[in-house]
C-alpha cells in the first residue's frame, strides 16, 4: 500500500516528480480542513450561544423602558428581589432541590428492580421510558383533562371517599401537582440512563453480596451506590438541570403560573418579562440569576456526592 | 437477588401498575377523542362502542392542525439536516483530526452545553428581531440548530474519535483529501450514530415549545406544539376535539419510540458513560 503511493501520485500529477509547488498548495489545503470543517458549526455557536450570554450579563446592567440602554447598576437584580413573583419562583427552586432526591431515587430504585430481574423485567423499561420523549406540552395538555376539578383522578378519589382537591386551582397544591406530573414524565430518561450504568457495574460484586447473605437494602448501600457513583452523579445533575429548565411547556399549559403566582419558576418569570411586560433587561437579570443557581447548584451536588461516596472521579 | 423469591413479586406489583400509569393517560386521551361531547360529560373513562373519526378529522382541518402540523415537519426536517451537516463535519475534525487548539474548541463547545436556552433568550430575540429572521423558517431553524448543535457534536465527536486511525490513513494513501475522507468515509461509517443523533434531534425539535414561541410569534407560521397550547383556550368547552388535537401531535412521536426506542435510548445515555 505504501509502496504504492508515490506511482500513484506521479500518475495524477502527469509529471513524473510532482511538482513542489503543487504539493505546498494542496498540504496547505490539507492543513486548512479540520479549521474549514469546524467552522460553520464554532460560527454558529459562538453567534448565537456564547455572544447572546455575554450580551445578556451585559444587558441585565441596562435600563427597560426610558432608561433603555443606560447603564444602571444593580437596579434591575434588585427590582428583582423585590419582586414578590420572583421570591416565588425561587421559593419553588428551593423546593424542587428537597424533592430531588426523591426524583432521582424513584428511577435508581425502579432501574435497581429491573436490573435485579423482577418479573415482567423486559417489558419496563420501554414503558417507562415511553413519557420522557413526549412533549411536555403534550404531557400538560393530558393533564390538564386528568386533574381537572371535575375530572377522573378526581372521581376516582370520590369513588373510595376521598374528597375533590382542586389539584391546579389550589395555590398550596398547584406546584407540587405540576412537579409531580414533570417526575412521572422525566423518570423514564433516569432510568434508562441507571440501566447504562448497571451495565458497567461488575456481576461478580453482587455474586459475591448475595453469597454473604446481604439484604437488598445492603446490597444497595455497599454495592450498587458505590459502584454507580458516577452514574448518580450525571443523573443528578442533568435531574436538576432538567427541572430547571423544561418545566416551561408544562407551567405554560397547565397553570401559566398561577394561581396566584404560586407556580412561577425562574424560566417562567423571564419569558413573561421578556413576552408580555416587555422588560428585557429585568428578563436579562433573572436569567443571569438562573445561570448563577444552576451553577451553584451543580457545582454542590458534585461537591456534596464526591464527600458521600469517598471517591475522586477522573 | 436476595434469594427470596416473594421479594420479587411484593415489587413486581406496584411496578405493573405503574407501568399502567404510565401508559393510561394516553389511552385515555385517545378515548376521549373519539366521543362525542355530550358522551364526554356523561362519561369521561368507559371506553367508546365505536371509533369515531369525527373529532380528528375536525381538530386536521377545521381547527388547522393541518398546517400546524405541516409547520412542524417542514422546520423539523431542515433543523435535523443542517445539525447532521454541521455536527457530522465538526465532530470528524475535533474528534478524529487532532489540530492545534482542537481540544480547546472542544472545550468551548462543551461549555455552549451548559447554556441553557433560558440564560440567552432575551438578547437571542434582540439578535433574531435586528436580522429579520423573526417570524421566518430559517429563523426558527437556525434557532433550532444552534440551541442541538453542541449537544449532537459531543456526541458525534466521541463516536469518531473510536473510529480506528488507520481506516482514514488506508482511504488517504488512495488519494482521498480530507474532505474525501469525510465523505467517503466518515459519513458512512457514522450511520448508525447519525441515525441516533437525528431521531434524538428530531424529538427535541419537534416537542419544543418555547423556542418556537419566541421566534415564531405569528398564528399562520405556529408549529405543532404552540397549535396544541392555542387550543386549550379555543375549545376549553369541547374538550374531545382538544384530545383529538394532542393525538395528532402525539401519534408521529409514539410511531418513532416504536421503531427506535433503542437508538433514542442509545442517544440519551451515550454522555452519561462517557462522562
Amino acid at each position: 500500500m505504501a509502496q504504492s503511493s508515490p506511482s500513484l501520485t506521479a500518475k495524477t500529477a502527469g509529471v513524473p516528480p510532482a511538482p513542489p509547488r503543487r504539493k505546498r498548495a494542496g498540504s496547505r489545503a490539507e492543513r486548512l480542513a479540520p479549521l474549514v470543517l469546524v467552522a460553520p458549526a464554532v460560527l454558529v455557536i459562538v453567534v448565537m450561544r456564547l455572544w447572546p450570554l455575554l450580551l445578556g450579563i451585559n444587558f441585565s446592567f441596562t435600563g427597560d423602558g426610558d432608561r433603555d440602554g443606560t447603564a444602571v447598576g444593580f437596579d434591575n437584580y434588585l427590582t428583582l428581589f423585590d419582586d414578590p413573583l420572583f421570591r416565588t419562583a425561587l421559593r419553588n427552586v428551593g423546593l424542587l432541590v428537597l424533592l430531588l432526591p426523591v426524583a432521582v431515587a424513584i428511577p435508581g430504585l425502579l432501574a435497581t428492580f429491573i436490573y435485579l430481574k423482577v418479573p415482567g423485567h423486559r417489558v419496563y423499561r420501554g414503558v417507562y421510558f415511553f413519557p420522557a420523549v413526549l412533549s411536555p406540552v403534550i404531557v400538560g395538555a393530558i393533564f390538564t383533562l386528568l386533574l381537572a376539578y371535575d375530572g377522573p383522578l378526581n372521581t376516582l378519589l370520590g369513588g373510595v371517599g376521598i374528597g375533590p382537591v382542586d389539584w391546579l386551582g389550589d395555590p398550596d397544591v398547584a406546584i407540587f401537582a405540576v412537579v409531580g406530573v414533570h417526575v412521572w414524565a422525566t423518570f423514564g430518561m433516569a432510568l434508562v440512563v441507571f440501566l447504562a450504568g448497571f451495565a458497567t457495574l461488575d456481576p461478580s460484586l453482587l455474586d459475591a453480596a448475595e453469597v454473604d447473605g446481604a439484604s437488598l437494602s445492603q446490597t444497595i448501600r455497599h454495592v450498587i451506590v458505590p459502584g454507580l457513583s458516577r452514574t448518580i452523579q450525571f443523573v443528578l445533575v442533568t435531574t436538576m438541570i432538567g427541572m430547571l429548565t423544561s418545566m416551561f411547556g408544562l407551567l405554560y399549559v397547565m397553570t401559566s403560573g398561577g394561581p396566584e403566582g404560586s407556580t412561577y419558576l425562574p424560566e417562567y418569570y423571564i419569558w413573561t418579562q421578556q413576552g408580555q411586560m416587555n422588560r428585557p433587561a429585568l428578563a436579562s437579570a433573572a436569567s443571569t440569576a438562573l445561570f448563577l443557581i444552576m451553577l451553584v447548584v451543580g457545582l454542590a451536588q458534585i461537591g456534596v456526592l464526591r464527600r458521600a461516596t469517598g471517591k475522586e472521579d477522573r | 437477588m436476595t434469594g427470596a423469591r416473594p421479594t420479587r413479586w411484593v415489587v413486581a406489583v406496584p411496578m405493573a401498575a405503574l407501568a399502567l400509569a404510565t401508559i393510561y393517560p394516553l389511552v385515555f386521551t385517545a378515548n376521549v377523542a373519539m366521543k362525542t361531547r355530550r358522551e364526554y360529560t356523561l362519561d369521561r373513562f368507559s371506553p367508546t362502542g365505536s371509533l369515531r373519526w369525527d373529532n380528528i378529522v375536525k381538530a386536521w382541518t377545521s381547527v388547522g392542525m393541518s398546517r400546524y402540523f405541516l409547520n412542524s415537519v417542514v422546520v423539523v426536517a431542515c433543523s435535523v439536516a443542517l445539525l447532521l451537516l454541521l455536527g457530522s463535519m465538526a465532530g470528524f475534525a475535533l474528534g478524529r483530526l487532532r489540530f492545534r487548539g482542537s481540544s480547546a474548541l472542544f472545550l468551548g463547545i462543551l461549555a455552549a452545553l451548559f447554556v441553557p436556552f433560558q440564560v440567552i433568550m432575551v438578547p437571542l430575540a434582540r439578535i433574531m428581531a435586528d436580522t429579520g429572521l423573526v417570524d421566518t423558517y430559517p429563523g426558527l431553524v437556525l434557532a433550532y440548530v444552534a440551541q442541538f448543535l453542541p449537544f449532537t457534536i459531543f456526541l458525534l465527536a466521541s463516536y469518531y474519535s473510536t473510529v480506528p486511525p488507520e481506516i482514514i490513513d488506508a482511504a488517504r494513501i488512495d488519494g482521498n483529501t480530507t474532505y474525501g475522507v469525510y465523505r467517503r468515509i466518515m459519513l458512512p461509517i457514522g450511520a448508525p450514530a447519525l441515525v441516533s443523533v437525528g431521531v434524538l434531534n428530531a424529538l427535541f425539535c419537534w416537542n419544543d415549545v418555547l423556542i418556537s414561541l419566541l421566534v415564531m410569534p405569528s398564528a399562520e407560521h405556529r408549529t405543532l406544539m404552540v397549535g396544541v397550547t392555542s387550543l386549550r383556550g379555543q375549545y376549553s368547552d369541547d374538550i374531545p376535539t382538544f384530545a383529538s388535537g394532542v393525538l395528532i401531535a402525539a401519534i408521529p412521536v409514539l410511531v418513532v419510540y416504536l421503531f427506535l426506542q433503542r437508538q433514542i435510548a442509545d442517544g440519551v445515555t451515550a454522555g452519561s458513560t462517557k462522562g
